[in-house]
């Protein structure tokens, strides 16, 4: 990073990017072990972790092996999956259940917008919508991170590499989390149940952009707000006003001063 | 907890039909991922959107659990998220692993000990 005090004007990210991105990878292939690599680090590590204790949240609460298993599976998606059985626990009805599952998730439609428009054209094709099952939280914060410096005819292979690792790995993080319940302290649960939130919270400092730090920010101070008024809708409501408050001030203000997008 | 939770096959079409409501949104997203440009003002705020909802998702889950985090109190939540984070911008590389590390094993410790 030595050589960018010598260029003043410009962000040493951008360097970075410039210089590699034309060859990260040899192959597809090369793209595919790569994503299983980085997956294989703190992604698969959180995620398992919250897997393991949301088959342990599903023991305790006497819920059906199989339903806690399977939701890992064809779901995979935790946060939908703790408000599935928060619902399932507290006897709300079954339409109640599928329309604050389906609210949780709407962040997928977005999630799924800004991260496969990077793609490479011949790369978005029908096969996106097997693909997407593989888009989980954990996924798409890594790719939105690395496909800057991946050059784009390679970024769906990575991508691949990434949310397959996590996927399968979901489903014995499941099992295991159901079995040992009870038999690890409470202590090690709480740290299980953590990992999660505080993983997302850690990568916040990761993102560059003004305009989506200004997004986190408000997020952070209007979600409360909004979950005590109504839990279901919360994560819709605050999203599009932090997020379009956040696009403005970028738009109205930020753009106009030199220096100071991100 | 009362003892009222959803039984028989009711679980079961519960599941099916959020498994279909998630897969939905996955799919509905690519389908409009298609008409959107990278550089476009709608993928602007689009971004700014989904990490707005992340973050809602992100600050609900320490702030306001539901379940065995909530035994903890709020500010001791509080405290050891600023720590996490603290270590983890105590390099320009970013430190997430001991981060990570340093975070769990705070909480492991304080359910440990009290």
């Amino acid at each position: 990073m030595s050589s960018s005090e010598n260029l003043p004007y410009l962000d040493p990210s951008e360097i970075l990017l410039e210089g590699s991105a034309a060859q990260r990878f040899k192959s597809r292939s090369d793209a595919f072990w790569s994503g299983i690599r980085d997956a294989a680090g703190a992604p698969a590590v959180v995620l398992f972790s919250g897997m393991v204790g949301f088959g342990a949240m599903g023991r305790t609460n006497g819920i059906d092996g199989w339903f806690t298993a399977l939701s890992s599976l064809l779901m995979f998606a935790l946060p939908g999956q703790v408000v599935l059985l928060e619902m399932v626990i507290t006897g709300s009805s079954v339409l109640a259940i599928a329309l604050a599952v389906t609210l949780t998730s709407t962040r997928f439609v977005t999630m799924t917008v800004t991260l496969f428009p990077q793609l490479h054209e011949k790369d978005r094709n029908p096969s996106l919508y097997a693909h997407v099952h593989l888009l989980a939280m954990t996924a798409w914060a890594v790719s939105m991170k690395e496909f800057a410096s991946i050059e784009s005819k390679h970024r769906l292979s990575y991508f691949i590499g990434l949310g397959l690792l996590c996927w399968l790995i979901s489903l014995p993080g499941t099992i295991l989390g159901y079995f040992l319940a009870g038999l690890v302290p409470a202590a090690v649960t709480l740290g299980l149940v953590f990992i999660n939130p505080l993983f997302f919270l850690l990568t916040f400092t990761e993102v560059k952009p003004w305009v989506n730090r200004i997004a986190i920010a408000l997020g952070c101070v209007l979600g409360p707000i909004f979950t005590v008024l109504d839990r279901d809708t919360s994560l819709l409501t605050t999203g599009l006003i932090a997020g379009t408050v956040a696009y403005l001030v970028d738009r109205k203000l930020l753009r106009k001063k030199a220096g100071v997008i991100g | 907890m009362m003892n009222a939770s959803l039984q028989g096959w009711g679980l079961w079409v519960a599941l099916a039909g959020a498994c279909l409501g998630t897969y939905v949104c996955r799919a509905v997203g690519v389908l409009l991922s298609g008409r959107i440009n990278q550089d476009s003002e709608i993928f602007r705020w689009l971004a700014a959107v989904t990490y707005a909802m992340v973050a809602t998702l992100t600050v609900r889950l320490i702030l306001l659990p539901v379940g065995l985090l909530a035994t903890v109190p709020m500010w001791i939540r509080i405290l050891i998220c600023v720590l996490s984070v603290g270590v983890m911008m105590s390099s320009p590389k970013r430190r997430l692993v001991p981060a990570l590390l340093t975070g769990t094993l705070l909480l492991v410790s304080y359910g440990a000990l009290s």
